[in-house]
């Protein structure tokens, strides 16, 4: 490979990096992305978090004098010493007086809603059966599930604690009922498997992260194989239809034109995809996101590095398979109108792979369909990153299968050459498979 | 020695007969005319001795040697269809086939801005080839294909879809090209620019080579069968004289059509006696008359 190979390898690199579709496109997606991970962050800046909701109650004379251990105003202490107890309080309940009869009392409390000293109320109907009356929470808002969580929550909390302290439990046994119980699920190893690092378990965390990796490569390398394949594709019939072809080719040799072709946009892509890991880095470590994702369990110190190393090796096979085969297509198409319905077997292939990991390997990583799978070329860059992040392959099981992989690459690239030299001359319709066979033997 | 050699080149796709062995030479700093209706396997002689592809048999030599990779860089191509990015700007794309063709940058760079100057558009160096008229794209075209001095040229309709002012720059740049000694093999359907520049030339008619070899001993062996009389007042009669096959009368005088060159004396003889001649000439027959006849015969 001498200085022509790189040559179309720098000019086809440097005119995708200058054209303003790709920077613009780069700009959109990492700004995406940026969103995305910044949404939990920004959603809680404008759900108002910090800032207590405010619930009323009837607060009648007649519940003062009851003798009953719960009457609205009795719950309505507690629930306040409960939220009182917070750091933050997510709620605060306050009075509403009594204004005499029931119609008075509602027009009273909707009033205090409307003029936003209240943001809803608490309805108590007494349930003589249970002891606890039946609580309805009414508010302006549709769905209010974070504080009919709470109020659910800190109710059965303030029941719980009114009802053990009347029965005279002791502070130790008190805390030792109320401690929830821990269950751990760790993935272990039992043969000296690829998918961990010297066999060691997973814990829960280590587990979801990994899906969350799996999901991220998957997505990435399908997208990857798409828009670069597209981009290979396209680039090629662009130089046919413009006839610019006929002089590349007798500049170049054919097959340093196609692999200078696909490294160049190869290296556009690893650098599209530079720019998205780091945009996903920056924004996963700033202050206020790594708090608010690792409360969901997020978090980039629990991403296995061995799986990251396989994932590059996988993404690399899959990448030039799959570019080669592009390349092929878009030498016999002559225009670039023919070229969608051209290269659909190949988007086909792609998809089939990214489907049947995301919805038959990513639940089930151990099934028979993904083990078969992970050694089909055209499926296994997909398949077997699933099945090391999910599950625990035999090490001679991905080795051969990145071989099948490299072996196929092989032959792809050296059938994609064959089809690219004579393709690249022939024009007008799409030749028929017996046409392009007959040309790749008249041009050596 | 031959800059370029065919020797007895046969070129067959499936069953139908490309070119069927065709041989010829082209001397250092000699312009080689390929002649043919469509589809009469110029392209294709082109592209083998392009090495774009193969022939089924015989050979082609380039200085007296076969055919290698570094012979590409030696070759300049002016294809037929026009071909250059539309997108991109003038300067990269003929740097960057200039660099395939194993120039280094700098000199590449050279070439192009000594090119531009010399077809008197330096400003189109920074443009897109899109922005520029299809007349001044021939121009970038024929640059790329003679940007890294090859010593062989092929240009394929070299002069096609141009105004008569770039043909003539065009024209004058192929014959320094020639004059510096590069080789051109060259196809046109003009038959004039053939009659202009080429010393040799091939006729293909369906695969086959039908007529070759110097156009002045071309022409030669055809016959002299056209007159033009430029006359200031009318001849009578010239129709009656023997071995006249045919008069039209042209707004400059007579144009004649003889059987032989004997006629032309009692033509001339019999037209002075009845007004001034200005103009008496026994015509060569144009290569467009050889063209016509050597491959309209055949058709029939």
């Amino acid at each position: 490979m001498n200085n022509g190979f790189w040559t179309v390898v720098g000019f086809t690199a440097k005119n995708k990096l200058r054209g303003k579709a790709f920077l613009v496109t780069t700009l959109i997606i990492a700004v995406i992305m940026s969103i995305g991970i910044n949404l939990p962050y920004i959603i809680s800046q404008f759900s108002g978090e910090g800032k207590a909701t405010v619930v009323g109650y009837l607060d009648s004379t007649a519940d003062k004098t009851s003798s009953q251990l719960f009457t609205p105003t009795r719950i309505a202490d507690m629930l306040n010493k409960y939220y009182g107890a917070q750091e933050k309080p997510e709620l605060k309940i306050v009075p509403i007086a009594d204004a005499g009869s029931a119609d008075a009392n509602e027009k009273a409390l909707k009033q205090a809603v409307s003029d936003d000293v209240i943001d809803g109320y608490l309805a108590f109907t007494p349930d003589p059966e249970s002891g606890f009356p039946a609580v309805t929470y009414k508010s302006e808002s549709l769905m209010e599930s974070k504080v009919s969580q709470s109020l659910k929550t800190s109710l059965q909390a303030v029941k719980m604690d009114a009802v053990i302290n009347g029965g005279g439990l002791s502070k130790e046994l008190k805390a030792l009922l109320t401690k929830p119980i821990e269950l751990n699920t760790v993935q272990i190893s039992t043969a000296a498997g690829a998918g961990s690092i010297d066999g060691q378990g997973k814990t829960t965390e280590q587990q979801g992260m990994d899906m969350a990796t799996v999901y991220v490569i998957i997505f990435m390398l399908f997208m990857a194989i798409m828009i670069s394949g597209q981009m290979i594709a396209s680039e090629i019939t662009a130089e046919k239809s413009s006839r610019v072809m006929e002089i590349l080719i007798t500049s170049v040799a054919p097959l340093k034109a196609m692999f200078g072709k696909i490294l160049g946009m190869f290296l556009v892509v690893l650098l599209q995809l530079a720019v998205y890991v780091v945009v996903i880095v920056i924004n996963m470590t700033l202050p206020q996101n790594a708090d608010k994702l690792s409360e969901f369990g997020i978090s980039l110190n629990e991403i296995d590095p061995v799986l990251l190393v396989y994932a590059v090796v996988f993404f690399l096979t899959g990448f030039f398979l799959f570019a080669t085969l592009f390349a092929a297509v878009g030498s016999i198409v002559s225009r670039t109108e023919d070229l969608g319905q051209a290269v659909l077997p190949i988007t086909m292939l792609s998809l089939a792979g990214f489907y049947i990991c995301m919805f038959g390997g990513l639940n089930n990583p151990g099934s028979m369909l993904m083990k078969v799978s992970s050694f089909i070329p055209f499926f296994s860059p997909y398949a077997m990153v699933v099945r090391l992040g999910l599950s625990d392959p035999p090490l001679w099981q991905v080795w051969l299968s990145v071989l099948i992989l490299l072996v196929t690459i092989l032959i792809a690239g050296w059938l994609s050459a064959k089809i690219y030299r004579a393709g690249v001359l022939m024009y007008g319709k799409k030749p028929s498979m017996k046409e392009l066979f007959k040309a790749m033997r008249a041009y050596r | 020695m031959n800059a370029l050699s065919l020797e007895q080149v046969f070129k067959q796709y499936g069953d139908k007969t490309a070119v069927n062995g065709i041989s010829f030479d082209v001397a250092p700093g000699e312009i080689y005319g390929l002649l043919g209706a469509n589809g009469a396997g110029k392209t294709t002689t082109m592209r083998m001795v392009l090495g774009l592809i193969y022939p089924d048999s015989g050979r082609i030599l380039y200085n007296g040697k076969a055919y290698s990779k570094e012979q590409l860089h030696g070759l300049g191509y002016l294809p037929e269809e026009r071909g250059l990015y539309p997108k991109v700007k003038v300067s990269d794309q003929i740097l960057y086939l200039a660099q395939l063709r194993g120039m280094s940058r700098k000199d590449a760079d050279q070439n192009l801005k000594r090119w531009l100057d010399r077809f008197g558009v330096p400003e189109y160096y920074n443009k897109r080839v899109e922005e520029l008229s299809k007349g001044n794209q021939q121009k970038i075209q024929f640059i790329a294909a003679v940007i890294h001095s090859p010593r062989i040229v092929i240009m394929d309709e070299a002069f096609s879809g141009l105004d008569p002012v770039n043909v003539e720059l065009l024209k004058s740049t192929v014959k320094e090209l020639r004059d510096a000694g590069s080789s051109i093999l060259f196809s046109t359907h003009r038959m004039e620019h053939v009659e202009e520049l080429c010393r040799n030339i091939t006729i293909l008619h369906k695969s086959n080579p039908v007529l070759q070899g110097n156009l002045k001993a071309i022409k030669q062996q055809f016959p002299r069968e056209r007159i033009i009389l430029g006359t200031d007042g009318e001849v009578n009669g010239l129709e009656t004289l023997g071995g006249v096959l045919s008069v039209n009368r042209h707004e400059y005088g007579y144009e004649l059509m003889i059987a032989d060159e004997a006629a032309g004396r009692p033509i001339l003889e019999k037209a002075m006696t009845q007004t001034e001649v200005r103009r008496f000439e026994i015509m060569e027959p144009t290569l467009n008359e050889i063209f016509i006849k050597t491959v309209g015969e055949k058709h029939e």
